[in-house]
Order: C-alpha cells, then structure tokens, then sequence
C-alpha cells in the first residue's frame, strides 16, 4: 500500500507535470480534482493510461472509476483490490 | 537507453486510415518521402496497400500495414492498442472514407448508416484511441480529410455530406479538448480531386463552378497535410484548410 501510494505521487509529479509540489507534499487524502491537486478531465484520461502502464490495472469504466478518482488513497486501493 | 529516449529516436510516425488507395496513398507516399515513416491502414485493397509499401521501404522509410475495417472498433482497438502502448505516433491523418450516393427520398438506410459508419464514426474510433495517448505524450497532430460537400451540402449526398459536416465538427471539439495538451487538430478540406472518386461525375458541368478552372491533384492535398505536420503550423489548430480551387470560399 505505502510503496503503491508512492509511486503514486511520483507519476502525479514526474508524468503529469504537478507544478510547485513535490511527491512527498501531496496528502493521501488530498482531492485530485477541484479544489485539492487540481487535476482536471485530461489529467484523469492520462491518469488512466499511466495506470495501465505502471500497474498494468486497466480502469475502462469511468463511473466505476469515480471511486478511485478520489485520492491517492482510493486510487492505491483500487490498485491492489484489481492487481492480479 | 530509457524507453523516452528510444522514441525520440525513432522517425517521426504517422498513422494514414485509408491508406492504400486515392488520396491516402498520396498521402502516405508524399509524407515517407519528407521523412515519415508510416502506419497505413487500409480494409480490402491489400494488393494496392503492398504497392505503396514497396515504394515506401524504396524510400528507406518503414511501412507498417494495418488491415481493419475502421468502422470496426474492436478490430481497431485490437489492432492498435497494443502497438500504442509502446509507440505513439505523431500524426494521424484520418482519410478512409466512401460515398453511396443516392438523392435521399430514395436512399436506403443502409447507404446512409455505411457512409456515417465509415466516414464518422471512425474518426470517433481512431481518434478516441489516439488522442488518449497523444496527451500523455504532451503533442500530436490530428488531420482529418473532409470534404467540400461537408461544408455546401450536396444533392445525391445527403449522407455524405452529414458524415463529413460532422467530421469537421468533431475534429474543431477535439481540437478545443486537447490544445492545453499541445496536440492540434485540423482539417483538410478537398474540392474535386482527381481520384478514383470523381470518375462518374459530369465534370463539363462542374469545371466552370471553379473559380481555378480544373480539378485538383492529390499533391495538392497531401502538400498540406504534410505541412499542418510540420512545426511551421504550430499555432494552427481548430482550423478547416480547403484545397478545392475556390469551389467554395
């Protein structure tokens, strides 16, 4: 969980480009969109394929997605809870 | 060498739909030529689409053949996906298309659900998948080849035309979506050219409703897909280039 929460973070910095953060700054439960990290629709569509490339977890369902578009918490759980 | 690294070695790719035959063919042989090396997708025409690969390779460029219906979402997704999860090109031009004409009080749903099948929905296939990893890459550019009857309507067309009308609407949407991601898409309009797709027409008619007095050549299209690719159109996106001799301004 903490090392998928990491890595997380990392991709949040170094493949979608956060401005003015680094990894280690960004909360568990921090929101991504709005208000929190800021991430946008595009942000999430990039999101989505940088999951399937790190994870290999492929998140094809966007409602089903909401849930884990909430934090870097959410997103580590729904990662473990489709990893095979 | 890192996998980022490796790319950026590559030769500049472009994925061509309709590639092996008319203006596709012009294209794709008119973009290897400026260095590209090329995807081409084409459905049935393989003798011709082998041809263009043969003259592609002859010009020391790589030719990749994607035979799929692109109509067809699944065959296409399977097609490509796995190809993009290691390479994103860096231009798509969107080309397959086909006309059933038939003056619409006698058009057959089928002609009409054909044409809107292969002409736009397509753009909705290959574009959702393309686009999806050219953000991530932070540039691209997407060309769709429309057409002047998108733009005028036209009498026999009612299906083509509405396909084309919407290709040229989506693409503009699709260019307001991913500009803040640097990739652009644009248009490229065509009036008369000399293809295969203009041998039943009473051109003695037509002729005279051009203001440049002949029908168009397919360098003159693929010239200006090959420079909305270049990095002198890097501030050009959303935009409807027509190349149809004043046909319509």
């Amino acid at each position: 969980m903490e090392t998928t929460k990491a890595k997380l973070k990392e991709i949040l910095v170094n493949d979608l480009k956060l401005q003015g953060i680094t990894p280690e700054e960004i909360g568990d439960t921090e929101p991504l969109f709005g208000e929190g990290l800021g991430l946008d629709s595009l942000d999430a569509v990039e999101l989505v394929v940088l999951i399937q490339k790190y994870f290999d977890v492929q998140i094809s369902d966007m409602e089903e997605g909401k849930v884990a578009f909430v934090s870097i918490e959410s997103l580590a759980q729904y990662i473990l809870d489709h990893k095979d | 060498m890192t996998k980022e690294k490796q790319e950026d070695d590559h030769n500049k790719i472009v994925f061509v739909s309709g590639g092996s035959r008319g203006i596709g063919a012009g294209i794709a042989l008119d973009l290897a030529a400026a260095g590209y090396d090329i995807w081409l997708n084409y459905r049935s025409s393989t003798e011709a689409a082998h041809g263009v690969q043969a003259k592609i390779e002859e010009m020391g460029r790589s030719c990749l053949l994607l035979p799929f219906d692109v109509s067809d979402g699944v065959a296409a997704t399977k097609a490509l996906e796995p190809l993009l999860a290691r390479v994103v090109p860096y231009g798509m031009v969107h080309n397959a298309g086909v006309a059933r004409d038939n003056i619409m009080p006698l058009m057959h749903r089928k002609e009409w659900d054909r044409v809107i099948d292969v002409n736009l929905n397509s753009f909705f296939i290959l574009g959702r998948l393309f686009a999806k990893m050219m953000l991530t890459k932070r540039r691209g550019r997407i060309i769709s080849i429309a057409s002047i009857s998108g733009q005028t309507g036209q009498a026999g067309q009612a299906n083509y035309a509405a396909a084309k009308g919407g290709l040229i609407a989506a693409s503009k949407s699709l260019a307001r979506e991913l500009g803040r991601r640097n990739v652009l898409v644009n248009v490229v309009s065509p009036g008369l050219i000399d293809t295969g797709m203009i041998e039943d027409l009473p051109l003695d008619k037509l002729l005279p409703l051009i203001p440049l007095g002949r029908v168009g050549t397919v360098e003159e299209i693929s010239g200006v897909v090959r420079f909305l690719l270049s990095r002198e159109a890097n501030y050009i996106t959303g935009q409807v280039i027509g190349v149809n001799g004043g046909m319509y301004m």
